[in-house]
């Protein structure tokens, strides 16, 4: 499959996610395997029509037999778009499932047990127990 | 009885009916996600990972109610997301009373008390609080301190205002049996009708990959917690379902017996796992592979999980479906009283 540059306006690829990356596909069975990524992303996709047109969205389903995909776009209604019309996929917005709010949150209970850890430290030598 | 004898009779016809017309297979509780948006951002939650346009968007109450209608089961859950987020949730929940329909409200009780004057007393209607254990393992499963003490009052005022309350708890490696067991007599002191408890599933998209328990581990913790069980404890589940937690009985998932409808429609092949969308409860039944799924079929998504909506309805299948089971649902009322 054809991995194409990052557009300038998507964001920064993260290791470990298709963020800020883009796929051409070459042939049917790359088109069905980088639709199926998309379905899995947690994040807007921009797809690349063959007609040069771009829409950027949310791909909320594919029906591989009749060969369609469910596409919320950021501003409009759900469309159904032909697999045979997309040129392009570029996984174009934050993946939204990329674990920051549990890293974050944790090195937020991190922080606050060693203030606590601290300020016992400091409270104890102030009644000179340590 | 944890549950309501009305309720009790009404599921139980519903699945004798079910029986005698010869379905094999049939959904219990519809779980309606009316939103995806949520007040918190749990650790081990997969549901909320998706873009502000799309956590902007709610299923209104004309489409809850027609896939109430649509589905047929008894029972209807209300999770999300977060429900008491949706503008018309009383609405929907009125719409779905006046079927006749036993909804559970699942909520995190953030808002609860601000919103609770939007809803009538009935035995049709629970709120099921979200609630994971005592004060520090609650607030650290949800990524928010303070959040405990805001649902307990939330809990003591839905309770006095005569609402039936349940408590829905998800448990995550590290839980520690004997926190779990005062978590429980605190909720039972609260008044709450009964406790509903699972293990966790380990969603792909959840922030917190590492908390997950695995099968083995599932059953030892609910072993302990379950072992010589206060009698005072009321849980809002089959008897036949804690006896699988805790490893005693085997059972394989019924996905479908828990169908889920969002707002992208109706979700292959259960609430946990997402494999894509059918347009009507009709398609979801006749089109999903079923084969492919629950522990038995290998599929490794299944491997671990023995989580409630999966489980449940093979819990409630297997008390009306073979004397073993219905056997050890009156032994267990009889030995715990319910």
């Amino acid at each position: 499959m054809t991995h194409v540059n990052q557009a300038s306006h998507t964001p920064k690829p993260r290791p470990g996610t298709f963020q800020g990356r883009t796929f051409a596909p070459a042939n049917d069975d790359e088109l069905s395997e980088v639709i199926n990524r998309a379905f899995d992303y947690r994040g807007d996709v921009t797809i690349t029509l063959d007609d040069g047109s771009a829409i950027e969205g949310y791909l909320s389903n594919r029906d591989a037999r009749a060969r369609t995909i469910e596409f919320f776009p950021r501003d409009g209604d759900m469309k159904r778009i032909a697999y045979a019309s997309v040129r392009s996929i570029t996984f174009s917005g934050q993946d939204t499932a990329d674990g920051k709010s549990w890293e974050n949150w944790m090195a937020k209970k991190a922080d606050q047990r060693k203030a606590e850890a601290d300020r016992l430290r400091q409270e104890a030598i102030a009644r000179g127990e340590l | 009885m944890a549950v309501p004898l009305s309720q009790v009779w009404t599921v139980t016809s519903y699945v004798l009916k079910q029986k005698l017309l010869g379905r094999r297979r049939y959904p219990l509780v519809l779980m309606l996600e009316p939103l995806f948006r949520c007040n918190l951002a749990c650790a081990g939650c997969g549901k909320i990972q998706y873009p502000d346009h799309i956590l902007n968007k709610r299923l209104s109450p004309e489409q809850c109610w027609a896939a109430a209608d649509e589905c047929g089961a008894p029972m209807v859950s209300i999770p999300g997301g977060e429900p008491l987020i949706h503008s018309e949730i009383d609405q929907i929940v009125a719409g779905l009373v006046a079927r006749k329909k036993y909804v559970y409200l699942c909520t995190n009780a953030l808002l609860l008390n601000r919103k609770i004057d939007l809803f009538k007393p009935s035995p049709f209607l629970s709120f099921s609080i979200h609630m994971d254990g005592l004060k520090d393992d609650h607030d650290t499963a949800v990524c928010r301190d303070g959040t405990y003490e805001i649902a307990v009052e939330a809990i003591r005022e839905t309770v006095k205002r005569g609402f039936r309350v349940t408590t829905n708890t998800t448990l995550f490696e590290g839980a520690d049996p004997v926190r779990v067991r005062a978590f429980f007599n605190e909720m039972m002191a609260l008044g709450v009708e009964g406790l509903m408890v699972s293990p966790g599933y380990s969603y792909d998209k959840a922030p917190d990959q590492q908390s997950f328990l695995k099968r083995e581990r599932t059953t030892q913790l609910f072993s302990k917690i379950l072992e010589r069980r206060d009698r005072s404890w009321r849980f809002n589940l089959s008897p036949n379902f804690l006896e699988f937690l805790q490893g005693k009985v085997e059972y394989d998932c019924t996905p479908w017996g828990n169908p889920t409808y969002n707002i992208f429609g109706w979700q292959k092949p259960c609430y946990l796992l997402q494999d894509g969308y059918c347009k009507s409860f009709k398609e979801l039944m006749e089109s999903t592979e079923w084969q492919n799924y629950g522990h038995e079929s290998g599929n490794p998504k299944c491997q671990d999980c023995m989580v409630h909506c999966g489980f449940e309805p093979t819990s409630v299948d297997d008390t009306f479906g073979s004397v073993r089971g219905f056997a050890r649902t009156v032994k267990s009322v009889l030995t715990y009283g319910g």
